[in-house]
């Protein structure tokens, strides 16, 4: 029923708008009060056109005024749901709300909202589903401890053994879909550490997914959710989590 | 001859271990909560393997009879898995109890929005 309204509404809207198409920047948000103004007006100066929102997954801090004070439009949730439930409330938003192209943009500074035209342009050609900006492609300015290089490179050899494509980073945030994947997103989204789990859902429903090489910065303000342990653990979850999602490929 | 204590616990390990993973592939069991579940099917399918494992732990533990390890194993087990759930239905209960707050406080917003229209 929502979604004949949500056709309805398309169809008005497309009729009346023209041919341009709607981009919604998801920006999750979690205690980032320092960074978040920063981050919602870069966006606003290179995708004028975007519509911004942050999704406040239960901070703290000030993080939801400080966004609104941006002029971002916020969703503040009423409690802490995790990068995973926090970015499926954005897709079923850009659903409900019919976007053509919905990007993820991090709350702490890390992803350089200059790269966003260059992210979203194989979408507006229809010649990915799903664009990953990466920081491995090419040689970038952007540091990583050898734990997180070695977890990284883990991954990169789990995915292609499970999915044969080679995707140099599995774990960036730093996404842009189309209406098909939102839709997706909105129904199947992985609640514990998404990034890498979704790549081989992706791949089972023939998406298409590229990977662009951008610069990341080093983050400035706020801690890492990450802690080592909670790493091996990360690393044992989603690579039992990869496996069974294969079993099913397998037996389809 | 066959049929004793250790080949039925490998036996159900492997079928416990299946039966997880197709709950685990059809969405009705998550994955942070079947880990657990994997991890006991392959310390039991372990132990079971052979008899020099059990008869040491029982050995120091002095239970008269080893195969009753498999047994303290599991109960153990079960007892302290029981405790964890009961920890993450405490947390759920609270989210419900906070969801339903929230929705009371949204209709309350949205009734008296419309009350405010009808003027």
């Amino acid at each position: 029923m929502l979604l004949f309204v949500c056709y309805i509404v398309c169809y008005m809207y497309m009729k009346v708008g023209g041919v341009f198409l709607n981009i919604l920047v998801l920006i999750p948000a979690y205690n980032e009060e320092k960074s978040v103004a920063s981050v919602i007006s870069q966006v606003r100066h290179y995708v004028p056109g975007a519509d911004i929102l942050v999704i406040n997954d239960g901070s703290t801090d000030a993080t939801s005024e400080k966004a609104v004070g941006a002029g971002a439009m916020v969703v503040n949730l009423p409690y802490n749901l995790g990068i995973g439930g926090a970015m499926q409330t954005g897709y079923l938003y850009a659903k409900y709300h019919c976007y053509d192209i919905a990007i993820q943009v991090d709350a702490d500074n890390q992803h350089d909202p200059s790269y966003i035209h260059k992210l979203i342009q194989p979408i507006i050609d229809n010649s990915a589903d799903m664009v990953i900006g990466s920081r491995y492609i090419k040689e970038t300015v952007y540091k990583s401890s050898a734990a997180r290089r070695t977890g990284m490179v883990f991954f990169t050899i789990l995915i292609k053994l499970l999915t044969d494509k080679w995707i140099k980073d599995t774990t960036s945030g730093y996404r842009a879909v189309n209406k098909n994947i939102i839709s997706f997103f909105a129904l199947n989204y992985p609640v514990d550490y998404p990034e890498v789990d979704v790549l081989v859902k992706l791949y089972r429903k023939k998406f298409r997914i590229m990977e662009l090489p951008v610069e990341m910065k080093a983050r400035k303000t706020g801690r890492s959710s990450i802690t080592p342990i909670r790493s091996v653990y990360y690393m044992i979850k989603v690579t039992l989590s990869l496996v069974i999602e294969t079993i099913k490929t397998i037996e389809e | 001859m066959f049929f004793n204590v250790y080949s039925v616990s490998i036996t159900f390990s492997i079928i416990f271990l299946v039966a997880v993973i197709e709950l685990v592939r059809k969405n009705k069991l998550q994955e942070r909560y079947s880990l657990l579940w994997i991890l006991m099917s392959i310390v039991l399918l372990i132990l079971s393997s052979t008899p020099i494992i059990i008869n040491t732990l029982a050995d120091w533990l002095e239970i008269k009879n080893p195969p009753s390890f498999l047994f303290l194993f599991g109960l153990v087990y079960l007892l302290i898995y029981n405790l964890h759930l009961t920890t993450v239905v405490s947390r759920q209960s609270e989210k419900i109890t906070r969801l339903a707050q929230e929705i009371a406080l949204l209709k309350q917003k949205v009734e008296s929005e419309k009350e405010n229209e009808g003027y």
